[in-house]
């Protein structure tokens, strides 16, 4: 494997290679300078459910160069680089069917469907972390943010024209920044029945669940990064979930779709490209309708899906109740009853 | 373009952000500035190779400011570009 360091002075060597469809695969920290770790991606499709699948997969098949730079270069990169700007954001709760959905926009001609991409999500988190409401740092990030979005839109191709970014579920908890960024793209918020999710997180938890910098957790659901720390599962669980419910209530609208799990169906989807303003053509939904009668998250897709809402409210423990009923049923309900005045 | 009008460096990397605001880089120095609606304004003015005047005249034409105060302020501005090194 090839492993390039840009240094300062190098800049317009990494500029001339990253044009070359490179895209950025992580926010890290090299040498003690911020930066982004890009990846030779030329010629692969980000077809597998989630973007460091394919990083993965794309890595374990070839000898593909890679490079650190700092975060200046996407600055340099918006006006180069040809990109095609975001038709659609997807947020959710977590284990909610948003990989279904955006594995349903996967298939349409044309799409870029970036899904929980590490350089995206980091910058996002970067937000509750390092960036004051009003801050310098909050512009900057919002900047860098913004650029990474053109980077891995860019066409790589030649016909892309759609641009789905799937967002980490913490990521939601920054939607007002995010749409500060892109006013007036579309988005979706799914959420599901709060044991069922709950449930889900428990028995394979999610990297955001077991995050060792508890500073984004403590941000969500309004605790000290300390007191995260001591919570057991079912409780962080539980209140970050209904934090998202409260929050999604807040900001739903026209533009801001709110799509429960058990809603999920190709009406249902059709709507939701609708509101991305994207009209897929007769065949294009039957492989949508192929799509969604798979395991969404599986990188073969051929597992068919099997509804589990039963299995997962008949196994969840005392424990998961009461943590369910103490903090997020009653915004699951508001939430609810705010989707049902939405259709 | 007039020869003797200040000019932005190649060294510095422009970008809009958040409705006429702007974020500038110096690519020498990996120093970040934000620049609000009015240096943006300025910034764009001397890209496009105007006078300090020019800008000042165009700026009364956005805003509600007399001439010369919109100089004063355009004056400034460049003055605080060069003194960051901004210019050419």
């Amino acid at each position: 494997m090839s492993v390039l360091s840009a240094k300062f002075r190098e800049d317009s060597v990494a500029l001339n290679i990253i044009r070359q469809s490179w895209l950025p695969v992580d926010a890290v920290v090299v040498d003690g300078r911020p930066g982004l770790w890009w990846m030779d991606m030329s010629g692969a499709n980000l077809a597998e459910p989630f973007f460091q699948q394919t990083v993965d997969r794309v890595k374990s098949e070839n000898n593909r160069g890679e490079l650190f730079t700092e975060f200046d270069v996407l600055l340099q990169l918006e006006t180069q680089l040809d990109s095609v700007p975001p038709t659609g954001f997807i947020f959710h709760s977590s284990r909610c069917g948003s990989t279904l959905l955006a594995n349903a926009c996967r298939t349409l001609n044309g799409s870029i469907v970036v899904s929980e991409a590490n350089a995206i999500d980091k910058l996002v988190a970067r937000f509750i972390t390092d960036a004051p409401e009003g801050s310098v740092k909050e512009s900057l990030y919002s900047v860098f943010l913004r650029g990474v979005v053109h980077a891995l839109g860019q066409r790589r191709f030649g016909n892309e024209t759609h641009l789905f970014v799937k967002f980490a579920a913490c990521s939601f908890a920054q939607i007002h920044r995010i749409g500060r960024i892109w006013p007036g793209v579309p988005s979706v918020f799914l959420y599901r029945d709060p044991i069922e999710t709950i449930v889900s997180n428990l028995t394979e938890p999610p990297p955001w669940l077991k995050d060792n910098d508890r500073r984004i957790l403590a941000s969500v659901v309004g605790a000290t990064p300390a007191a995260v720390a001591e919570m057991q599962l079912e409780e962080l669980c539980a209140r970050t979930i209904g934090s998202f419910y409260s929050l999604a209530r807040r900001v739903a609208n026209d533009n801001c779709l709110l799509l429960n799990y058990n809603q999920l169906s190709l009406p249902v989807i059709s709507r939701v490209l609708s509101l991305f303003n994207v009209n897929p053509s007769a065949e294009e939904m039957k492989t949508v309708e192929r799509v969604i009668g798979t395991y969404s998250k599986e990188v073969s897709a051929t597992r068919p899906f099997v509804a589990d809402s039963e299995t997962k409210q008949q196994t969840a423990s005392d424990l998961v109740r009461e943590m369910a009923g103490k903090w997020a049923n009653e915004p699951y309900c508001q939430l609810e009853q705010k989707r049902l005045e939405q259709s | 373009m007039n020869a003797a009008n200040p000019a932005p460096g190649k060294h510095v990397v422009v970008t809009d952000f958040d409705g006429g605001e702007g974020i500038l880089v110096d690519l020498n120095t990996k120093k970040y500035y934000q620049l609000n609606e009015t240096a943006m304004l300025v910034w764009r003015g001397l890209e496009g190779g105007k006078s300090t005047h020019e800008i000042a005249v165009d700026i009364t034409s956005n805003y509600e400011v007399e001439l010369d105060q919109a100089t004063i302020s355009v004056e400034r501005i460049v003055n605080n570009f060069q003194t960051y090194k901004l210019l050419a």
